[in-house]
């Protein structure tokens, strides 16, 4: 990081909490903190909710992705727009005319108490494992490529969202949402014209392309259906659907967003905006991956991208073991260069045959690479004990850090925290507003004032913020369950989905069928994680199916005690 | 009585359903989405076939 990059990174940062303390001005009602008083307009909540999707792991990891495996990431969108057709549809007339803070207050309405306690705890468990490694995870990549202590770098974002979620509620959040999403894809558009810009003299952006396509690095249609396959046009449309449906229409921390609109109509537009920007930002996001492939065709990549493992394995105790892996990767790359380069000629020239030798060649270089870099890994994880080395997450910050001029590194590493620093408020926000409103209003403190919520939300808002930042500082010891918790997150939604759509279109199921059979939900998702090998977007289907037929079946067994 | 001592909410449930800003009907609004989404998934799969 250079003056310019530390000047660009601090007044992004220092913007963003000012215009979060100058637009959650005049929030001294309950309805006013938490709501907004249902005043916001359609583009402030479109961008906001995006921002809350996008965590700063979407932009550190998506493009490393795109770079390691190719595009077909952006097949786990294309079912966004339709659950956003149907949420539109749906849920959002429903919420905003029960007039109720929280999505689980909604299923009080429909179903019971209990009904509502439950999906308010499981909401509860869920999005508070998650908060802490919105901020964690950046940091820990910051750690490695700046060598900035993580725990510093998570207690700075803490503080600062802190400062504007506390004192401005959902209306600080959403406004300085808006900035960071202006920022993030800005960060976007500056990448990518400066990656075009640095390919090659000799390569045009075409040729690029032709090349990232070869390399199989624009593979973003997949049609092939297979349950087993993580990312494919199917799982996709209908795995990506139901997590949509999940993820936008039961979890608080996106219905809150929405529930802040003007009219019902204001909401809608907000999601459906949503749901036309979305897939071509990820596209963008991947393709800036792609490009950074190509340009380390040219340019010769560090054999593995995590500035620790490089260290290491050129500290004298390896210097022996490592020399002939780097010699025969560096003899690799030349062979792979010269490669793309007889590829992007016999593309102008049309010539057919030395376009199929020099993809030959290409592909066993790029064999020759990876068993190299596996081999680099291996000797790295044997001298350190550290298991399942993964550098994906370091590929862009790593080209960032290395080859962008100063400014717009330190307007890249804005993005990092903005992504962050969005995610976290709007996860606070919404832990905090579930505690007030389900658990706090409802069965400790039911009958106080209105400045009385306000100053229990405000210190909820605080509690949440600070838990979030304390998981963060920890966050390093759990190492590997990191993953897991991640995993745990995917494996409450479906049944989420299920009680919610029971509530929605199953007029005759009781409190009880739906209680039952989130419950029910819960167990066929954990029995499907641990029993089968099935692609974890899948869970969503499988859950929401179960709860829907046990919530239908114990209905029917036990049907609802009308007055004759 | 319940939440007695803060302000009661205003009536929401007959808030109407306001027409969107253009294409005259919801229904066509989220038919145009779907329109699109087609038109998106279409153009990357001759995007994918066309470099791959």
């Amino acid at each position: 990081m250079r003056p310019l990059d530390w000047v660009v990174l601090g007044g992004a940062l220092t913007a963003i909490v000012s215009y979060g303390l100058y637009k959650g001005r005049g929030s001294d009602t309950m309805s006013k903190y938490l709501l907004a008083g249902k005043t916001m307009p359609w583009y402030a909540m479109a961008l906001s909710i995006m921002a809350t999707q996008a965590s700063a792991i979407t932009f550190i990891s998506t493009t490393g992705q795109a770079y390691v495996d190719g595009m077909r990431f952006v097949q786990f969108y294309f079912g966004m727009p339709i659950a956003m057709v149907i949420l539109s549809a749906t849920a959002v007339p429903l919420f905003h005319r029960a007039n109720v803070y929280t999505a689980y207050e909604f299923l009080e309405k429909r179903f019971d108490t209990k009904t509502r306690a439950l999906a308010s705890i499981v909401f509860l468990i869920q999005r508070g494992l998650a908060v802490g490694l919105s901020l964690y995870a950046p940091a820990i990549v910051l750690a490695v490529i700046f060598g900035w202590p993580d725990r510093l770098t998570t207690l700075v974002m803490g503080a600062l969202i802190t400062i504007y979620t506390v004192t401005g509620g959902i209306k600080a959040v959403t406004w300085t949402d808006v900035q960071q999403m202006i920022i993030i894809l800005c960060g976007l558009v500056v990448a990518f014209f400066m990656i075009v810009h640095m390919l090659p003299s000799g390569i045009s952006f075409l040729d690029a392309l032709y090349l990232a396509g070869a390399t199989g690095k624009l593979n973003a249609v997949d049609m092939k259906f297979d349950l087993n396959n993580r990312y494919n046009l199917w799982s996709g449309l209908i795995g990506g659907c139901f997590l949509a449906l999940s993820y936008f229409g039961c979890d608080q921390s996106q219905v809150q967003r929405y529930l802040t609109g003007k009219s019902i109509a204001q909401s809608k537009l907000s999601l459906l905006f949503t749901a036309m920007a979305k897939i071509p930002m990820q596209f963008l996001i991947l393709f800036v991956g792609a490009m950074v492939f190509v340009f380390f065709l040219f340019e010769r990549p560090p054999l593995l991208f995590q500035n620790v493992a490089m260290n290491q394995l050129q500290s004298p105790a390896l210097r022996e073991q490592f020399a002939p892996i780097d010699t025969r990767f560096g003899q690799a790359f030349e062979q792979r260069k010269q490669a793309a380069e007889a590829m992007a000629d016999a593309r102008r020239l049309h010539d057919d045959s030395r376009r199929a030798a020099s993809l030959a060649m290409y592909r066993s270089a790029q064999v020759e690479i990876n068993n190299l870099r596996a081999s680099g890994a291996k000797l790295y994880q044997e001298s350190s004990g550290e298991k399942g080395f993964n550098d994906t997450n370091y590929i862009f910050l790593s080209f960032v850090t290395r080859y962008l001029p100063p400014g717009v590194v330190g307007l890249l590493i804005a993005v990092i925290f903005a992504a962050a620093m969005s995610s976290s408020s709007g996860e606070v926000n919404s832990l905090a507003t579930v505690t007030v409103i389900d658990v706090y209003r409802r069965h400790i403190r039911p009958q106080a004032t209105d400045r009385h919520y306000l100053w229990v939300s405000r210190l909820a808002t605080a509690f949440w913020a600070s838990y979030a930042v304390f998981f963060a500082q920890y966050a390093k010891k759990l190492g590997s369950l990191i993953e897991a918790v991640n995993l745990l997150g995917s494996l409450f939604y479906g049944s989420l989905l299920g009680v919610f759509v029971l509530a929605f279109w199953f007029r005759r199921v009781s409190g009880t069928g739906a209680f039952v059979g989130m419950l029910v939900g819960e167990a066929a998702i954990f029995a499907a994680y641990w029993f089968t090998s099935i692609s974890f977007l899948w869970y969503n289907v499988i859950g929401c199916v179960v709860v829907i037929a046990t919530g239908v079946a114990v209905s029917i067994a036990r049907p609802i005690e009308r007055p004759a | 009585m319940i939440h007695s001592s803060v302000m009661p909410p205003p009536d929401r449930a007959h808030l109407p359903d306001e027409p969107p800003p253009f294409l005259g009907t919801w229904p066509r609004v989220y038919a145009a989405i779907l329109v699109y989404l087609a038109a998106l998934i279409t153009l990357f799969y001759v995007f994918t076939r066309m470099f791959s």
